[in-house]
Parts: C-alpha cells; structure tokens; sequence
C-alpha cells in the first residue's frame, strides 16, 4: 500500500521537475514530458482513490487529509483539462508545485478513516465533492492571478524578461481567471448550500459534531467568508469591471485564506468538521 | 560531379543589382528549366528572396562559379562584368554550410529573422516537384530543414522583436491576446504616425480611427492607409473606445496629459490601454503611465527593448553556429562516404568475382578433392581476398578530404578498371595466384 500510495506524489514531483525545465528553458519535448507525468500521476492517483473505495466500500472523504488527496486529484485533473484545451503550459509549473506540496500528507497517511454514522448521507458525498472542486477551480484562479501580476509588473516597468517571454497575454490570463472563478463560484455555492440541507437533517444526531455544525463553527464560518469573497469578485468584474490587476490580486489573496480554512481549520479548529 | 552554391546575397551585392537578378520575377520554375536546359546541373536548387538569388547545383560543370556568373548574366540580360565581382561560390562542404547558415537565419540581413527557413523549403518544393532534386539536394536540403529548426527550438536567435514597430506589436499582442478585436487610434498624421497605422492596420484590427489637429490632413493619410478619419474635437469619446493609442502629432506639449488620460479611463473600467508614444518631443505626460491599466512605452523605451533583443540575439549567435557546425559535420561525413563507398563496394565485388572466377576455372582439377578439402580451398581464398582488401577499405575509410577522396576513387577505378564495361580480363593475375592453390 505504501507504495502505492506515494506514487502520485512521486509522479507529481517528476511532472514539477519537468515543467520547470520546460518553463526554465521553454524546451517543448520537456513540456510534453511533463504533461505525460502529471497524466500519469493524476492515473495513478485514481487508482489509488479507487482502491480506497473498493477497500473502505465508500468514497474516501472522511477528514482533512483524505479530502485534501481528492482536491489534489481534482486539481491534477482540472489543469489538465484547462492545459489540453488551450494547449497553454505556462501554469503547469505553478500548479504541479502545488499538487507536490499539497500530496505529502496524503501520501504519508494513506489509510481511510472509517465512516462514522453521521456521514452515510449521499448528502455528504455531493457536498464535500462540490466544494473540492470549488476549491481546485480557486486554486487554478489564484494561480493564475499570480501569474497576472508577475507578467503586469514586466509590462509596466518596461523591463520584459523572464515572464514576458514565457507567458500568455494579460487577457487571456485574466479571461481565464474569470472563467476559473465563474465555475468555482457555482461549485461552492451548490456544495455550502447542500451541507446546509444535509445539517438540518442531522441536526437530531447525537453526535457532538452535528450540534457544532453553526455559523459560529471556524470552518463554516470562514468558508462563508470565503463564498462572501468570491461573490464579490464575481460582482466587481461584473458590475463595477475590476478585472485585471484588482481581479488577480482577490483571486490569489481569496484562495490563501481557502487554503487556511482547508488545512490548520480543518485539522484543529473546527469542531463540526473534525471527521 | 560535385556540390555548388553560387549566386548573390545582401552580403555581397548592393540591392539595385539585387533587383535586377530575381529569379522570382520570372518565375523560379522558369530559371531552373533554363538551367537544366543549359546542362548546368545535375540536381538544380534555386532560392530566391529579395535578399538573395542563390543556385545550388550538383555539376560536372568546369569552372561551375563562371558558368553559373555567365548563366545569370545571360538570364537577366545584366553585363557579367556586373555581376561577377559580387558573385559568391562555394564548392562541398562550403556550400552546404552556407545553406544551412542561411536556413538558420545567420545569414539573413536581420539574424534570425524566422521567414527565410519557409522560403528555403518552398526552394526545394519548386525543384523536387519538377524534378530537379536528386540524392544529394534531398538530403542536404531536409538537412538544413533540420538545422533551421533546431536554431529555432534550441536557441533564442529568433526571439524578441528586433524593430520598434514590431517591439510595439508584441507588446500589444503581449497585453491583449489577439489584436483582431482592437480599436487603434492614431494621434498625428505625419509620417511616423503613417508608418505605425501601415503596420497596425497590417494586423487586422477591428477599427483604425485617425485624428488630428486638422481633420484634413487626419483625412489625407486615412486615403492612403485606410480606416477613418475623426475630428480632433471627439479626442475625449476616441481616447475611451479606443484600446491601442499611437500618438506621433509633433506638437510642442504633451496632447495626452495625465489628466485626459485619467479622464478617459474612468468609463472604460479596467480595460487596459495601451499607449505607445512615438512624438518626439512626448506627445504624453510621463506619469500618465503611472494609472492603473494604462501601459505607456515612447520611443525611447521601445528603442531599449529592441538593443536589448539584439544584444540578446547575438548572445545567441554563437549557439547557432555551433548547430550548424554539428550538422555540417555529419552531413560531410555522409557526403564523404557516399564518394568513396561505391569505390570501396566496385573494389571488394571485383576481387570476389576474381576469386570465383579462379575457382570456377580450378573446378576439374578441384572435382577429385574431399568435401572437406574443397570447403577448406573456398574458405582459405575468401580470407585471403579479406585481408588483402582489410587495411585499403580501412584506409579509404579515413580519407577526409573530398577532394582527395575523388582522387582516390579515380586511381581506384582505374587501376582495378572499375568503371569501365564488364571485368578486365585478371587471367595473368589469376594464374599466377592458381598455382598456389593448396590442396
């Protein structure tokens, strides 16, 4: 099992390492590369999800860390996606680094959590998937948000170089940070309102957990704030046009605190979503 | 028989003689006929661009540098004498390395200009499509086809852009994506401002709006580039549609101030300008490229992107050349080869016929031997042809000069008579081996 379970990671890390000699040195046999690698670890990384799921008999969503390998998947599989479709691999470096990052801890513990009661709901299931996908969608945002400002900064000080060189036009990075935005937005929307459903109808658990599900709980309330945020950059563009530099900044500042809710919340602060 | 290239380049001819030598003027189809129909070549090439009119040839021609000096003179009706002094030839491996100097873009009058290497392919296409391509031409063209390639993908020679209206286009390409969609206001109508509106204009923009102080002259240019023409009075509503800004007016004080430009920036929301100032004096206020999404570059900064990218091509020059280098040897090596190899091969196939023919004639005197001892004869004559032909096959091999490679050849071929029509007679030569036939 454990070597299973540290091949996406593995695969993660090689597709990073490839994208950056493909970035580095804008070699496209090592793009390809590179693209072939993340194809493989998002593979293995289905497999190793699948094997969860045989083994555990249902998804491996229970706690942080199991849902932190699906939003890894669903990331992987997202930018692929995106990278396929308009043949663009200036992001891969970001987002593999990413995925890298993100895969250590699933990988140091690949087991899964037994289902409590509580969430043998097909409720549950709908709600954490949305808001993982949610979640990739901001992360590719915020990724290339950050990349928006690097390649913005060249233009405005007159000094094109490393970025001006490697990546797309500001509009196409800002047009897809809208979409990115766009699809996460729907997605959290339909995940925070289906846990909404799902709470009221736990609410007579006896379960500690299912009394702490409040607007009070950190991670629901954060993840409120996170909601509160994207809809207003979906607002802004929309209404008032910030797009652009405003955009990028609030898609990469909305998808840090995303992250923080995810990980320290969710591993010790809540107590509603402590699984 | 051997490879040329001759002919005239901005290297070597100033451009008026250039015009007058274009093969594409009357068609490169036409001049390779005339060349074949003169019997100047075997295998014929011609590249012409308007910066050269070259002739790569595989000739038996004597003196192929007059002969093909002679042939363009008479071609294009130019006196020789014109000609001849800015002719350049190059025989061999010369010439193949000037190929692929030029398919890389080395040799282009702007160095790495990316267009020459599709001309050098439509070069070949014309004369492979007619036929006038051979072994040689094949490969040393899908050679270079591979050298240009590699410069491109391996080498920044062709990056950045290396003129200020192209570094202005980039830049543009560079903020908004695709320039198709784009409104392009030009401010001035003089000539600078008609320079930028051609190439603009040159990148299917949605709308060219020309303006300026007196609508008559905005008018004026817009007949000869096109677009239309705008009364300065509408500055404030062209300024606001407009997502591309040239100014090139020539006027005393800034026509664009931070003010203005403020001004029109607040209805359009985040829509990045793009404001290239090419006025000398500035046509606009420096800190109006302070403002949010408006990007600013004069002529001085596009100057500095366009030194910089020359700096950094000619960094990358000696990349290239080490490509070619690469290349113009392994192509050298196959040209060599092919030279001597077909020597080599006469020279082994006349000494097994030598043998075969000497077993032959032995064969009633061979009839009464033993299976065994029989064998033992062919395998004994066998080793003997090999190691007599070991070290001069070995030797042949090594020979790196063409040009004494073809001498080689020659001595070859006519000492063992390799070329000539059916096998020399070898009986003396034979007999005198036959008797030490053992048994």
């Amino acid at each position: 099992m454990a070597v299973v379970a540290w091949t996406p990671f593995v695969l993660y890390a090689a597709a990073a390492s490839a994208y950056f000699v493909h970035f580095g040195r804008r070699d496209r046999a090592a793009g390809r590369l590179a693209t072939a690698l993340l194809g493989s670890g998002v593979l293995a990384h289905t497999f190793l999800i699948g094997m969860q799921t045989v083994a555990a008999g249902h998804a491996p969503l229970v706690g942080t860390t199991a849902a932190l390998s699906a939003f890894v998947w669903l990331l992987g599989l997202v930018y692929l996606y995106v990278e396929l479709t308009t043949d663009e691999r200036a992001m891969g470096l970001f987002v593999s680094v990413l995925l890298t990052a993100l895969a250590v801890l699933p990988a140091l513990h690949p087991g899964v959590e037994p289902r409590p009661p509580l969430l043998r709901s097909p409720l549950f299931t709908v709600h954490v998937a949305a808001i993982l996908f949610a979640y990739a969608s901001f992360a590719l945002a915020c990724v290339l948000g950050i990349t928006y400002v690097l390649l913005f900064k060249e233009i405005k000080r007159k000094h094109l170089g490393y970025f001006y060189a490697r990546l797309p036009s500001l509009q196409t990075l800002d047009a897809m940070n809208g979409r990115a935005v766009t699809i996460g937005w729907l997605f959290l929307t339909l995940g925070v309102v289906i846990g909404g459903i799902w709470a009221t109808q736990i609410d007579s658990s006896p379960d500690p957990r299912a009394q702490a599900m409040s607007v009070g709980d950190p991670k629901i309330m954060i993840a409120l704030v996170c909601w509160g945020m994207y809809t207003f950059a979906l607002f802004a563009r929309r209404a008032i046009g910030w797009s652009g530099r405003r955009a990028a900044w609030l898609s990469a500042l909305a998808f840090v605190i995303v992250l923080l809710n995810f990980l320290p919340v969710g591993y010790f602060l809540t107590r509603s979503h402590n699984f | 028989m051997r490879l040329y290239a001759v002919g005239i380049s901005h290297r070597t001819a100033p451009v008026d003689l250039r015009e007058c030598v274009d093969f594409a003027r009357g068609g490169v189809d036409a001049a390779l006929e005339a060349l074949a129909s003169r019997g100047l070549g075997r295998e014929l090439v011609v590249l012409s661009t308007c910066n050269r009119a070259e002739i790569y040839a595989v000739t038996d021609a004597a003196a192929p540098a007059d002969a093909f000096g002679r042939f363009m003179s008479e071609y294009h009706g130019v006196a020789l004498e014109a000609i001849a002094p800015h002719l350049f030839a190059h025989a061999g491996a010369d010439a193949a390395r000037h190929l692929f100097r030029v398919a890389a873009g080395l040799d282009s009058l702007v160095v790495g200009e990316p267009q020459i290497l599709g001309q050098v392919k439509e070069a070949f296409a014309a004369a492979s499509d007619r036929k006038y391509t051979g072994a040689l031409t094949n490969r040393l063209f899908h050679a270079a086809f591979g050298v240009g390639k590699r410069v491109r993908t391996e080498t920044g020679l062709g990056e950045g852009a290396v003129s200020v209206s192209y570094a202005a286009i980039s830049l543009a390409r560079k903020i908004f994506g695709d320039l198709r969609g784009l409104n392009v206001l030009v401010l001035g109508a003089g000539e600078m401002a008609k320079l930028t509106a051609v190439h603009l204009r040159a990148q299917h923009v949605r709308q060219l709006t020309i303006a300026s102080r007196t609508l008559a002259s905005a008018e004026a240019l817009v007949a000869r580039v096109g677009g239309r023409a705008a009364p300065w009075s509408t500055l404030a509503n062209l300024l606001t549609e407009a997502d591309i800004v040239v100014t090139a007016t020539g006027a005393g004080e800034p026509v664009l101030t931070r003010a203005r430009v403020e001004e029109a920036m607040r209805p359009r929301r985040s829509r990045p300008l793009f404001v290239i100032d090419i006025g000398v004096p500035r046509d606009v206020e420096p800190s109006a490229g302070n403002l949010d999404q408006v990007f600013l570059y004069n002529i001085d900064d596009l100057q500095a992107i366009v030194s910089e990218n020359l700096a950094r091509r000619s960094a990358e020059l000696q990349r290239a050349e080490a490509i070619v280098q690469e290349e113009l040897t392994r192509f050298a090596a196959w040209m060599q080869s092919r030279g001597i190899i077909p020597t080599v091969v006469a020279l082994r196939q006349r000494f097994e016929a030598i043998r075969q023919s000497e077993l032959a004639r032995l064969e009633p005197k061979l009839a009464g031997l033993p299976p065994e001892a029989r064998a033992r004869v062919n395998e004994i004559t066998h080793l003997l042809v090999e190691k007599l032909l070991l070290t001069p096959t070995e030797q042949l091999k090594t020979v790196s000069d063409e040009a004494m490679a073809v001498a080689y050849a020659d001595a070859l071929n006519r000492l063992f008579a390799l070329g000539g029509d059916g096998p020399a007679e070898p009986a003396a030569a034979a007999r005198g081996r036959g008797e030490k036939v053992p048994s």
